[in-house]
Formats: C-alpha cells, structure tokens, sequence
C-alpha cells in the first residue's frame, strides 16, 4: 500500500520534524510513503478570508499535486477539511469537481488514516510521558471517529499518561487571520488554554493541528513556562523508536 | 439603541481587558451550559427531536409567503387585527399608533429581541406613556439605560452587586439576596401590571393553521403582561412563522430544554385572538404586528437565509469562545455571539458589518451545539466571501500569488530563513498592527530546513 503525504505549509518549514515522524509512522505500519512535489498551501488563508477566487485557484493546483491515484494523508486536520471542500469550489459537471469529489474521499487526516490501519492497535510505542492532547475544533467537525482517533493513538502508547485542558473542546483563539484582527480576543483565549494546560503539569503538549500547537506552544513560551509542542505523529514515532526523545 | 458594529474590533478589545465583565461571563455561561447539558443527557430520542424541529422551521421557511397569508387570515377570523410592517420606522408607527388609540399612558412589556430591533420604546415614551420592561434581566438593563446583552439573558452581564447598587440608585429599594432582589421587582412591577394599558410583547412563534400567537417564559410577566391590559400587541418578524400546532409542539420540546436546560418553560401562552364572548381573561383588543425589515431579501439568498431557521435559544451564545470572552454589547447591536453576528450582517447595512464576520475563530462549537443544525461557520464564510467581494485581504492575497509559483515560494520562504530563521522581524513587518501584537504574545516559530530537503537528503544518503 502507498500513501501521499500532504504537508501543511506551516509543517514544512516551521515543523519539519512533524512530517518526518509522518513517514516513520507510516513506514513502520508498511505504508509506501510518497511526497508529490509542488506543495505549497493548500488554499485555506484564502478560503478563510473570503477570497473564494484564489481558493479556487489553489485547490486547482493541488487537484494537479494530489492527481495520482492512491490516499492522501496530511498532519493536520484543517488542512485536511479544506481538501474536503473543495468540492463546494467548483460548479458541479465540472471536471474540477469531480476530481476535487474524488481527491476529498481520498484524503485523510493523519490519525484518522492510521487508526484505521491494520497494526494500528497494536503499534508497540512506548513513551514514559506525561501528555496534555489539544484536540482541535477542526477535528471535532469531523466523524466521530476521526475526532477520537487521535486519543486512541496516544492511549495505545504504554506508559504515557494522556490529560487533557478542563475545556478539552474549547478553542485555543488561533484562527488564522481571526488572531491577526482579533488581537485582544485571540489572546485572552490563548491565556485561558494555557492556564488550564499548565494545571494539569503535564511533559509535553500533543496536537494533530500544527497551527494550534504554534498559538499555544508559542504562548506558552512568552510566559516562560515553555512544553515541547508535538504532533501525534511525533510521539508516535518517538514511542517507536525507543530512545530518549529528541525534546528531552 | 445606537448602532456600533463597525467598531466590534475595538469594542471586542476593550470587552477582554473588562476583569469583572470576564467573570460574570464565565459563570453564566458555564452555568447555563451545565443545565443545558443536563437536560438533554436525559432527553429520550433527542436527536430525532431535534431533526424534526429543524423540519419545522425550514418547511416554514420554503413556505413563508403562503403561511404568513394563512396566518393573517386565520389571525383575523379569531379577531386579531393584522399589521403589516416593512422596515423598523413602519413597526414603531404602528404600534405608536395603536397606544395613542388606546390612550396608553401605562405600557407593559415582555422580553422581545424583535422590539429592541425595531428600538419600540423610545418611540412608545415619546407619546408621553411610562413604559416598563417585566422581564427581570430586561427590567435591570432598563433601569441601567443598557441593551441587552444575551438572547434570553438580557442582564448576564450583571452581578448581583451590580443590580444591589442599581436598584438603590434607581428605585431607592434596599435589597442583598437575590430572592429579595427579585421580591422588590416584583411588587414594583405588580403595581405596573395592574394599572397598564397596554401590553406589548415579541412571539416565540405564530401558528399559520390556527393564528396563534405563541409566548415561552418563566416569570409570568408575560402572561400579565398579555391579560392584564385592555390592549395586548405582539410583534414578530416574519420567519417565526410555524406552519401547524404540531410543528409548533415539535419546536416547543426543544426550545427551553436548549434555552434554559427547562423540559419546558414555567409558562407557555397560546394566545388566538382577543377575549371572547363569555371568556372571563385576556386582552379585549389583540394585535399581531409583522415586520420584515429586510428578512425577505435574506430568504431569497439561497445559503444565508438558514440564519432565519433560529428560534433564539441563544445556546449557541454560551459556548462560543469569543462571546464567553467579549459578552454580547461588544458586537455592537442588540444581536450577538455566532447567531447574532449572523443576524445583525444579514439585517444592518453591510458598510456596518464589515468586521462581524471575522470575529469569528470558525471553531464550530456554535454548529455542533445548534439544536438546529444551523451551519454557523458555513454563513460566517460565506459573509465573509460577500465582504470580501471577490478581493480577500492583503496578506492572504499575497501569499495565495506566492503559493500559486511554488518556486518563488520556496525562494522566498528561503530569503525569509537567511536573513530571519527566527522571525525576530515579523513584529516589525509595516502594515501589519495585527502581526506585531500577535508576536508580542507568542514566540514566533522558527524557520527551520524544510522538510522537502531533509527529505531529499535522506533519500540521497540511503542511495549512496
């Protein structure tokens, strides 16, 4: 089996490491990790701005990146829903929607697609750790299930302790260009999920969103009680290699 | 009330720096959350309800023209008279006129969103007529000189310290408890009651099938406020419109159980038509007022018209992060959090409401809690495209032209990291106020070697 790893922008140059623990990940379940070239951004700013035309026009190259046949299977899982809308981009009979119908059936987030493969349940990491798991709101918009697969992953990893923020489902107050024009706001937000996080004192803080580990993690740093801010994959990856953790 | 939205960025931000705004905040809202929780933990069959409160209000929405029609005919035969009203300015002409027929000198409401839209009351106290708000929250926010500031919770945004100081500063009455808060209310108002002429109230509903006007609440101010007078006077806007008393029934096990937490509200009125013959209770005169202002416009938008299927739970408000946060007068008009931001795009011109819908972290917790199943974040956006205009912000613009040339974006994602690996400058960026607050509070990520020349140089050391 082979997968395509989409890379979230803010993966590739800010966490690269994110999408290193993807492949390994999947390399250990068997999965032929292939990495189309041409990735840039997936059209979310854009969409979330209300600039529907550029939205358009980067769904249509990533129609063009993601084109070969096989699932494709992205760290983050905003990035991921708006994969799922393209299909409301383009007017339907189009060719663009029905490729954009059939690359939306095809893409997976992250912990949603290794949940549902075989060996999943039983991935054999380890990691003595006590985490504190930021479930995104994007991925609560999900199935159910792909909104519980990142739980599942970390409690299969033995001797992790899973915690999580008093509000779990609440949201960190990133929302993209929503801190930019909301300054105030976004902050209060950011400080109320930081508090509640740093009460359950926890090793790490574990995510599937990268751009709600940097809102949280960075602020977390300007109060001086900086947490290693990981993607799942990574403390998947971490719990399989079996050393000490590259952020101890 | 004046119209503020166009400053909700700043209003938003002077909101969150309010310390004791904050706290009430998180109380109330967690508090109604908890009983809203509760109540529907042990609500058989709730998502079948909820699917068939979602049925009712959207078959009255692709019905409406024929069901207003039906509903002022059958409002007419039970003796109700019937006003039409296009815009606010028609809604406060009407009802102005019926109080100086009925030489109202003492007016009585109930708690209406529809009346605060249309800003009734002064237009009712320019006729020379004392006019009282029976509802409790919406009596405190009246005697503070305040709209609103919640759906169904007009005072949430007060403590009871508050209301102490307002009810001595006002009324002259002494009270610490809030029983004997409420108990100083209530004679004060009683006396109201009996000696008005004239009560005026929203509509939860109105019944195409049978013209009745239908009133959900829990103090019993409305059912005086509709009995006690010689002249009762309801306003509704046109899409609370149900089309039979089943769907009306439907709608009515799910609104207070998502309102309040109740399994029904201490009070539901059903009120068709005036006092009748032999009848020993109700209005001797009943008129049902209904008001557009603009809401046609919105129906004939195939995405956005979804925003009128509310029935103003205001569950939505509760959970939303930014209302927990900001409170409702910050949105700057009597409607707020994720409906309100909706409604006041929808019904205010849109040169005031630029910036609603991007207050907004699109986080969903408003759809997932909608009994309703009303896609706020879906309208958010597409508010947002009707912004935008086709355009889109400057940074976003900008980076879609980079992300559309992969080469000049990875060039210049490179320049960035040569020069700023640790994006030290970004708060200095011109033009972008936002960027620099926003790093002033989280240590920007650093640029580090992308993960496609890792990647490659992986590949090439396991060839080699």
């Amino acid at each position: 089996m082979h997968a395509h790893l989409f890379v979230p922008c803010l993966v590739e140059d800010c966490q690269p490491e994110a999408a290193e623990a993807v492949v390994a990940v999947l390399e250990h379940l068997n999965v032929e990790v292939r990495h189309p070239a041409g990735q840039t951004c997936c059209g979310q700013l854009a969409y979330k701005t209300g600039d529907l035309k550029n939205a358009r026009r980067l769904a249509a190259r990533y129609l063009d990146v993601f084109a070969a046949p096989g699932p494709v299977v992205c760290p983050s899982g905003s990035c991921a829903k708006m994969v799922r809308t393209y299909p409301a981009l383009f007017a339907p009979g189009t060719s663009e929607h029905s490729r954009a119908l059939d690359l939306a059936m095809r893409t997976f987030e992250f912990c949603e697609f290794v949940a549902g493969l075989p060996g999943a349940d039983s991935l054999g990491a380890e990691l003595a750790t006590r985490a504190c798991y930021h479930g995104s709101c994007q991925l609560q918009d999900q199935t159910d299930d792909g909104a519980e697969a990142p739980r599942k992953l970390l409690r299969g990893v033995r001797g992790l302790t899973l915690v999580e923020a008093e509000r779990p489902d609440r949201c960190c107050g990133f929302g993209g260009i929503f801190s930019l024009q909301f300054t105030a706001v976004s902050e209060a937000l950011v400080e109320d999920k930081c508090r509640e996080i740093l009460a359950l004192e926890p090793d790490i803080l574990v995510s599937a969103e990268p751009s709600c580990l940097m809102n949280i993690s960075g602020h977390l740093a300007r109060l001086g009680r900086p947490l290693p801010a990981l993607h799942v994959a990574q403390v998947l990856a971490a719990g399989l290699k079996k050393e000490t953790p590259p952020w101890k | 009330m004046e119209v503020t939205t166009r400053h909700f960025r700043q209003s938003s931000a002077r909101a969150c720096r309010d310390v004791n705004l904050r706290a009430v905040l998180d109380h109330t809202t967690r508090y109604f959350q908890s009983k809203r929780q509760a109540s529907l933990e042990t609500f058989e069959g709730r998502d079948a309800h909820f699917a068939r409160a979602r049925a009712a209000r959207l078959n009255a929405l692709s019905r409406l023209p024929e069901l207003l029609e039906q509903l002022e005919a059958n409002a007419i035969a039970a003796g109700t008279i019937v006003h039409w009203a296009a815009d606010a300015a028609e809604a406060r002409a009407i009802i102005v006129g019926i109080a100086k027929a009925a030489s109202a000198r003492v007016i009585v409401k109930g708690k209406s969103m529809v009346t605060e839209e249309v800003a009734l009351n002064p237009a009712l106290e320019e006729t020379g007529a004392e006019v009282w708000e029976t509802d409790l929250g919406e009596f405190i926010v009246q005697l503070a000189g305040e709209p609103p500031s919640h759906i169904i919770a007009p005072a949430v945004h007060k403590s009871r310290q508050d209301v102490v100081e307002l009810f001595a500063e006002k009324l002259n009455l002494h009270g610490e408890s809030i029983p004997e808060l409420t108990l100083l209310a209530r004679r004060a108002l009683r006396e109201k009651f009996l000696s008005a002429d004239m009560g005026v109230t929203g509509a939860n509903m109105a019944v195409a099938e049978t013209g009745s006007v239908i009133l959900v609440e829990n103090e019993g101010n409305i059912r005086m406020s509709t009995t006690c007078p010689r002249v009762h006077v309801a306003l509704m806007s046109l899409e609370k419109v149900v089309a039979t008393m089943e769907d009306a029934a439907d709608l009515l096990r799910v609104l207070p159980r998502s309102a309040t937490g109740q399994r029904m509200s201490s009070y539901v009125s059903v009120l068709t038509g005036p006092r009748g013959e032999g009848e020993t209770d109700g209005a001797r005169e009943m008129h049902l007022v209904i008001l557009d202002n603009g809401r046609s416009e919105v129906l004939a938008d195939p995405v956005l018209r979804e925003a009128l299927a509310c029935f103003r739970c205001g569950a939505c408000l509760n959970v939303c992060p930014v209302y927990q946060t900001i409170g409702g007068h910050a949105y700057g008009w009597i409607y707020s959090g994720p409906i309100g931001t909706l409604l006041s795009s929808l019904l205010l011109p849109r040169s005031e409401t630029r910036d609603l819908p991007f207050g907004c972290t699109l986080c969903g917790a408003c759809k997932r809690t909608c009994p309703l199943s009303i896609d706020h974040p879906k309208l958010m956006l597409a508010l947002r495209e009707r912004t935008a205009g086709g355009g889109g912000n400057p940074i976003g613009a900008a980076h879609a032209l980079l992300a559309r040339h992969p080469l000049a974006y990875r060039m210049a994602v490179g320049a960035a990291r040569a020069v700023d690996p640790r994006l030290d400058l970004l708060a200095r960026l011109p033009g972008l106020p936002g960027l620099s607050r926003f790093v002033d509070s989280r240590r920007p990520p650093e640029l580090k070697t992308p993960f496609t020349a890792r990647r490659r140089k992986k590949t090439q050391k396991e060839r080699s």
